[in-house]
């Protein structure tokens, strides 16, 4: 493997042996149990090196069957590393019936949206299209962490503090993916070396994070809280919905008048 | 190309302000994102002293008898009262929706239409709040619009609280999850 520069290994060997430190605390401290597409995501990661590393040995670094390992392999980890933040939102979301319902919606919708949008915009040839895939997908996760904080925070709905880490690893590494795939669509046609050297450092500062959250144990998602009845919902929330728009409406009046004003 | 590859960058950059803005306000919201206590509570209980306060016949008697200084530090006092009354308007307003929120988070089902309509309110609510409260550092003090909002406010408060009576056993449930303390926020944890 000539081809790897002396960084590029340094950088890949560091984030394999963290991300198999990863999947090792995760099975210690039995958090697999509590998060397990997450271990999934950790494991699949692993897998994807250890076929990087015999497919660049036996076909060389820019073989078409390296190619075709390194993409089929992506896809595996995308799918899982999508499955993982599904798990995440299930997590903080799901005890909350009501509002589950209408974030999942939400939430699926986003990821549709966003992956088919950004896939769209590819070129016809297949690296354009590959590249495009792993972009819509990445942007896609980012947009689905994004909406699901908001959501959170809307609802003040509090988030553990491990599940809050591990959902900023998710993130930047998801926008990294991003603006790395955008950039080297445009511009770095001929070279990959920058884009796995940038990809791996941004992998490894994730893995940190990851294994920063997983230092200890974590417990089994808490139990529902005792939802109210169906109809307090249904008396009260549209009695509020309608004062605040009439509220909304003297406040438009209160604005008009401030405008004649000035 | 060109136009596309920029809207990329563009995208990540609003998703990132938005990620870094949602984390530190729920970190923030956990000591302040609380259930107001006395959800019946307004303003309203002021009003009097606030239009006494901003009545132009006062300014006028106060004007012939005191020297430009004081005329200019009672301008200055009075749109301080004026500030502060509308930011116990938004008060008020935040106080009951954070009651509408924590009776969606805890209901088996919401309805897609409310929850829009609510976050598209508050929306308009905040950003004309911003004008006003620009408009009054500005100088004005639009005080007859001021009332119609207080009384706006009060009302919706009373028919809240009515409207909770009227449910008995379900209003104890709402009341009890605006009292107590462990969940005056949402963690069930």
């Amino acid at each position: 493997m000539p081809e790897i520069a002396t960084l590029e290994r340094v950088l890949w060997g560091l984030s394999f042996f963290l991300n198999v430190g990863l999947v090792l605390l995760l099975l210690y401290w039995k958090n697999h149990r509590v998060y397990p597409l997450f271990f999934v995501y950790a494991a699949s990661a692993v897998f994807q090196s250890i076929a990087l590393f015999g497919a660049y040995r036996a076909w060389g670094f820019n073989s078409p069957a390296s190619l075709s390992v390194g993409w089929g392999t992506q896809l595996l980890v995308t799918s899982a590393r999508a499955l993982a933040v599904a798990e995440i939102c299930h997590r903080i979301m799901a005890k909350y019936q009501g509002i589950w319902k209408l974030a999942r919606l939400l939430l699926i919708s986003a990821a549709a949206f966003v992956a088919l949008f950004s896939w769209s915009l590819s070129q016809s040839n297949l690296r354009s299209v590959l590249l495009s895939f792993d972009r819509g997908m990445a942007l896609a996760i980012a947009s689905v962490i994004v909406i699901l904080l908001l959501l959170s925070r809307y609802y003040a709905v509090s988030l553990e503090p491990t599940v809050r880490t591990v959902t900023t690893g998710f993130f930047l590494y998801s926008i990294f993916c991003v603006l790395n795939n955008t950039v080297i669509e445009r511009w770095l046609t001929h070279s990959t070396m920058l884009w796995n050297v940038l990809g791996t450092v941004t992998f490894i500062a994730s893995l940190l994070l990851w294994a920063w959250a997983f230092r200890e144990p974590q417990e089994q998602a808490a139990a529902r809280p005792e939802m109210l009845p169906e109809s307090v919902y249904g008396s009260l929330v549209p009695e509020i919905d309608s004062r605040l728009k009439t509220l909304n409406e003297q406040l438009n009046h209160f604005w008009g008048a401030e405008g004649k004003k000035t | 190309m060109n136009l596309l590859f920029y809207l990329f960058f563009a995208v990540v950059a609003v998703l990132f302000v938005l990620f870094v803005w949602s984390l530190r306000s729920s970190k923030a919201s956990g000591a302040r994102e609380t259930i107001p206590e006395d959800v019946g509570r307004s303003h309203v209980i002021y009003l009097p002293q606030i239009r006494q306060a901003m009545a132009e016949a006062d300014y006028q008697f106060v004007a012939d008898k005191v020297s430009l200084k004081t005329q200019r530090r009672m301008r200055k006092d009075r749109r301080n009262v004026a500030l502060a009354y509308l930011k116990e308007l938004r008060g008020d307003f935040d106080g009951l929706l954070r009651t509408a929120r924590v009776i969606a988070a805890l209901s088996p089902e919401v309805v897609a239409v409310q929850e829009w309509e609510r976050v598209r309110l508050t929306v308009s609510f905040r950003w004309r709040y911003r004008i006003i409260w620009l408009s009054l550092l500005a100088g004005f003090t639009p005080l007859p619009q001021m009332t119609d909002l207080s009384k706006l406010l009060s009302g919706f408060s009373v028919r809240l609280e009515d409207a909770m009576i009227k449910l008995g056993e379900r209003a104890a449930l709402v009341g009890e999850m605006a009292s107590a303390p462990d969940r005056r926020r949402i963690h069930p944890a």
